[in-house]
């Protein structure tokens, strides 16, 4: 028996089993792959940046200089320290894109190098054969503080054409860092011109854990990545810092997919691929939007039959059915699209037709503390109308973990009230 | 005019007489033999022509070449069986075309064997004997284009050429057609024509089309043009001046005041879906619901549905295909072919085909013939119009006009060479597996540059010799080295991303340019020597406008895709909406 069962495995799922287990409850984690989260680049934020730069843009011509849009609750906090290796400055970073920009972020995983303490100072540009990496196109759309620092970064000729996390793996060894430690060296050693305050260079320290750190104190100034595609070492180090924090934290792991979620007696029942059961007092699903796979695009006439379909349903479902009709909705209503007798217009759900599109807003409906109904909790890009950031993830998880708990605390020295009489279970806080 | 069959046309006002202005004293700057309107396949295909008889020739496209209609065609140089019954002639002179389009650029032609299904039926075997016999009389044309003369299968043989297909069926034919990247042959074209010297100017739109002052000597016109980009104005005089601007045209006569009813086209809107993968090694026939046919066919390394045509009036410069078209043409073929059901759609692409006018007709009857316009009745001698045509016939078209423009009003005699010299590229085509072992590139990479380039293909590998880094693959899906990116924008005439990807196919494959764009937006920033933030632009816009025409074929596993693409982008390279 279980207090509290989470289903996913992303940061929101991640999050939830920290914060459940924190609060003394036995958690099993039902992992079926991760979605977002193992894509993620390394920025973390509370509202969309674009949306938190214009806010803090209004902001800061109102009070003076902008402070970061979203401080973490101490729960997030707790979480976030307990996977390590992400950097929450007390003003909004700006991180490096390699498309090409600078943008900002209420945070950051510990790799990339954040720029905003370094204003106005010259910042080398590693010159290196990567793929994508364009060294000098980059210094040239980041600002005039950029230069071009030409710097050996390679070091075997495949690595000329490894994907980024292959690529970062390599760092991982003490050797290859304190190598590549002196060749940074050196180059900042012989780079013309006054001197060089930082480095940023291609994604490539490191997969389980960030080397930044520990390459900057090598080569005596901050170095770090800039902000790449999805898929690269960034989503690889969560994973890792997800793995050693649910072990420290004693989650048992279930390698599994959930499908349906069903109330027997008073606990819930989740039915796992296999035909397996997990029994819990409580549950968190935390299976991600769009993209993690918990929300789904399913058009009644996606697979376009050879007559029309009779009417138009609504395109949307979750993956992971819910006893008692599907809970899913947006702007705070279970879910209506108006269709046509020919189905649903896929130009009215999906980003770039509208700014609002149901593809960014569609989710489980639950209230602030995450709840959908007694007992059961949804959480991170699954929740309806919240933004699909990552530090959102992280915070609706912890507020959904903790919750369980407390309310499989509740049920189990209710179960204790009716077996022994009155005496509550002392490890309840 | 050609006249409408049995419904009179409306009865209209007397046209408001405009006369066309004349132009200030000292405004051309420079001056030409010809001005050519228009950068599609017809525009090109006369600028080539002209320019090989040794005339000169100045072209204004108001977009990017291939940007209307020849770039978003099936996509085939194929010899109009559909016109047989209609106008033999049709047929007979696109056969022949196509035969001299294999001779000049055979490295951009791949066969594309078609094969149609016969259901079994009340009337299928009355059905097979006529189409049988329909195609003996195709099989005439078929030595003129290289094709293969067609085959009548039983059922079984079917069935083991295309498993996939549904229902019983009584047999089949199979016929041979030929299949072309429309966009390049169009950049091609317009080179040939720029290294016999011709300019052609890109994105600049054509203003005004006036009378030079003082009349009839070798320069009779002024065209006045801007660049879109810049600003910049152009001002050439000129003898002659066609108008080959496909559904533009009516709009094109009315910069010179000329009547744009003797210009006058049924646009027809064709919708195309494009799906991942080749999902047949034949090109496939079916019928639609409404009676009308329909295709699904290999086209490079994706599968392409095909087509609609909607008489259509909205804005020329923002076509796209719409939800209900993408239905209509999977259902269509999904009665023949069940599994383009589960087939993901990774794309929608529409043009508008500048039809010869007929009032009152079916837009699938309308003739696919061309003609030519010589405005000279309404007062403007030397000023041209092409309207219609298709892209297999686009060389005969502009031969037509240039032979008639060349005797009548520059008395050049040089006979028309664009159906024996090659285009670039066109010669020295090398053997894509020794090019990719000798420059060190995957195998496929070297085939599509080849397919692409042809004997051009050294050139960019010439620069990947030179500078190591360039043989980076900006655009995976395709796969496209930085090289060539860097060469299209130099060499032919890329001036943003969506210039490039119509040369080169970038950004058009399974991911919608999510892992392309923003690095293709920076080669061309850096090759134009434009502010970053421009290339930045750029790849939004690419994006975006991709994600528009990909969304309305949107499946489950497309959903995802979009959703990725679309938190990537934000990521990485911002919304232009929230700037």
């Amino acid at each position: 028996m279980t207090d509290v069962v989470v289903v996913g495995a992303g940061v929101a799922a991640t999050a939830a089993a920290l914060s459940a287990a924190r609060e003394h409850a036995r958690v099993v984690l039902v992992d079926g792959g991760t979605g977002a989260s193992s894509l993620a680049t390394g920025a973390i934020d509370a509202l969309p940046w674009q949306n938190a730069a214009a806010a803090s843009d209004r902001e800061a011509s109102a009070n003076g200089p902008a402070a970061r849009s979203g401080a973490v609750d101490p729960r997030g906090r707790a979480v976030l320290d307990a996977l390590g290796g992400y950097a929450l400055p007390d003003r909004p970073a700006l991180l490096l894109t390699t498309a090409g920009i600078a943008r900002r972020a209420d945070g950051h995983d510990a790799g990339l190098l954040n720029v905003a303490p370094l204003a106005g100072r010259r910042i080398g540009v590693v010159r290196c054969e990567r793929p994508g990496w364009d060294a000098a196109a980059f210094a040239a759309a980041w600002g005039d503080s950029f230069v071009v620092v030409d710097a050996t970064v390679l070091r075997y000729l495949d690595e000329r054409v490894l994907p980024d996390g292959d690529f970062a793996a390599r760092c991982d060894d003490a050797g290859r860092l304190g190598w590549l430690s002196e060749r940074l060296r050196e180059a900042v050693a012989t780079a013309g011109g006054s001197p060089i305050a930082a480095l940023v260079l291609p994604p490539s320290l490191g997969i389980e854990r960030a080397r930044a750190a520990e390459l900057s104190a090598r080569v005596g100034l901050p170095c770090g990545e800039a902000l790449a595609a999805p898929g690269g070492p960034a989503g690889l180090r969560f994973e890792r810092a997800r793995d050693r924090a649910l072990e420290a934290a004693g989650v048992e792991r279930v390698r599994a997919r959930a499908s349906e979620v069903t109330r027997e007696s008073d606990r819930w029942c989740v039915a796992l691929d296999g035909g397996r059961t997990a029994l819990a007092d409580a549950l968190v699903l935390a299976t991600g939007g769009l993209i993690g796979g918990g929300i789904e695009y399913a058009p009644s006439e996606a697979m376009i039959a050879s007559v029309l379909p009779p009417f138009a349903r609504v395109p949307f479902r979750a993956t992971v059915a819910i006893e008692g009709g599907s809970p899913l909705g947006m702007h705070g209503r279970p879910l209506e699209l108006p269709g046509s007798l020919f189905g649903v217009a896929p130009e009215s759900l999906a980003w770039p037709f509208a700014r609002e599109a149901p593809m960014d807003r569609v989710g489980v409906l639950a209230d602030a503390d995450g709840r959908v109904s007694p007992g059961l909790y949804a959480a991170g890009d699954l929740v309806a109308d919240a933004p699909r950031t990552w530090l959102h993830a992280l915070e609706s998880g912890a507020r959904a973990g903790t919750n369980a708990a407390r309310d499989a605390g509740a049920a189990t020295s209710g179960h204790a009230l009716a077996t022994a009489g009155g005496a509550a279970s002392p490890s309840r806080p | 005019m050609v006249q409408g069959e049995s419904v009179p046309p409306p009865v209209s006002l007397p046209p408001l007489q405009r006369a066309m202005p004349v132009a200030e004293e000292g405004l051309a700057t420079t001056s030409t033999d010809v001005v050519v309107v228009g950068g599609g396949v017809n525009g090109v295909g006369v600028a080539r022509d002209f320019a090989l008889r040794g005339l000169r020739v100045v072209l204004f496209e108001r977009n990017d070449l291939a940007f209307g209609a020849s770039g978003n065609s099936s996509g085939m140089i194929h010899g109009g069986v559909r016109y047989l019954s209609q106008a033999p002639h049709v047929t007979e002179s696109s056969c022949r075309d196509s035969g001299y389009i294999q001779r000049i650029a055979p490295h951009l032609l791949f066969r594309l064997p078609f094969l149609m299904p016969i259901r079994n039926g009340a009337m299928g075997r009355i059905a097979l004997e006529l189409i049988d016999a329909y195609f003996r009389a195709y099989d005439d044309y078929q030595p003129l284009k290289r094709g293969e003369p067609h085959c009548r299968l039983d059922a079984t043989d079917v069935a083991r050429l295309e498993p996939g297909l549904a229902g019983t069926l009584l047999g089949g034919i199979t016929f041979d057609e030929w299949g072309i990247d429309g966009a390049r042959l169009c950049v091609l074209n317009a080179l040939d024509a720029i290294e016999n010297g011709a300019r052609v100017h890109v994105h600049t739109t054509v203003e005004t089309i006036a009378r030079a002052p003082g009349g009839d000597g070798p320069v009779r016109y002024v065209v006045e043009a801007r660049d879109r980009s810049t600003g910049e104005r152009v001002c050439v005089g000129a003898r002659v001046v066609v108008n080959a601007t496909g559904a533009w045209s009516p709009v094109t006569a009315s910069l010179g005041a000329l009547p744009q009813a003797r210009v006058r086209v049924r646009p027809g809107k064709g919708v195309h879906i494009v799906l991942d993968r080749r999902l047949s090694n034949y090109g496939i026939l079916s019928e639609a619901i409404d009676g009308r046919q329909m295709f699904l066919m290999p086209w490079q390394n994706v599968s392409v549905i095909g087509t609609t045509d909607d008489d259509y009036y909205g804005d020329l410069d923002d076509v796209h295909a719409t939800s209900e078209e993408v239905r209509y043409l999977v259902q269509g073929v999904a009665r023949i072919f069940p599994s383009v059901r589960e087939a993901r759609a990774i794309g929608t692409y529409a043009g508008v085909r500048p039809t010869l006018y007929e009032y009152g007709r079916n837009e699938d009857a309308l003739s696919r013939d061309h003609r030519v316009v010589d405005h000279a009745a309404d007062g403007a001698p030397g000023v041209y119009s092409m309207i219609g045509g298709k892209l297999a016939s686009y060389r005969m078209f502009a031969q037509e006009l240039c032979d008639r423009v060349a005797t009548a009003d520059f008395e050049v005699t040089v006979p028309c060479a664009t159906h024996t010299r090659r285009l670039p590229g066109g010669e020295g085509i090398p053997d894509a597996t020794a090019l990719a072992v000798e420059h060190g590139l995957t195998p496929v990479a070297a085939r599509r540059l080849v397919y692409r380039h042809g004997g051009r293909a050294r050139r960019i590998l010439e620069r990947v010799a030179r500078t190591p880094t360039e043989r980076d693959v900006t655009c995976p899906c395709e796969p496209v080295l930085e090289a060539e990116v860097r060469h299209v924008i130099r060499e032919e005439m890329a001036r943003t991303v969506y210039d490039v990807a119509r040369r080169t196919r970038l950004g058009l494959g399974a991911c919608g340019g999510m892992r392309c764009a923003a690095r293709c937006g920076q080669i061309v920033a850096q090759e134009r020597q434009l502010p970053p933030s421009e290339g930045g632009r750029m790849a939004r816009e690419f994006v975006e406008t991709q994600a528009r025409a990909r969304v309305v074929a949107m499946g489950p596993a497309q959903a995802r895709q979009e959703a990725l693409a679309l938190a990537h982008l934000r990521s990485s390279l911002g919304e232009s909406r929230d700037a």
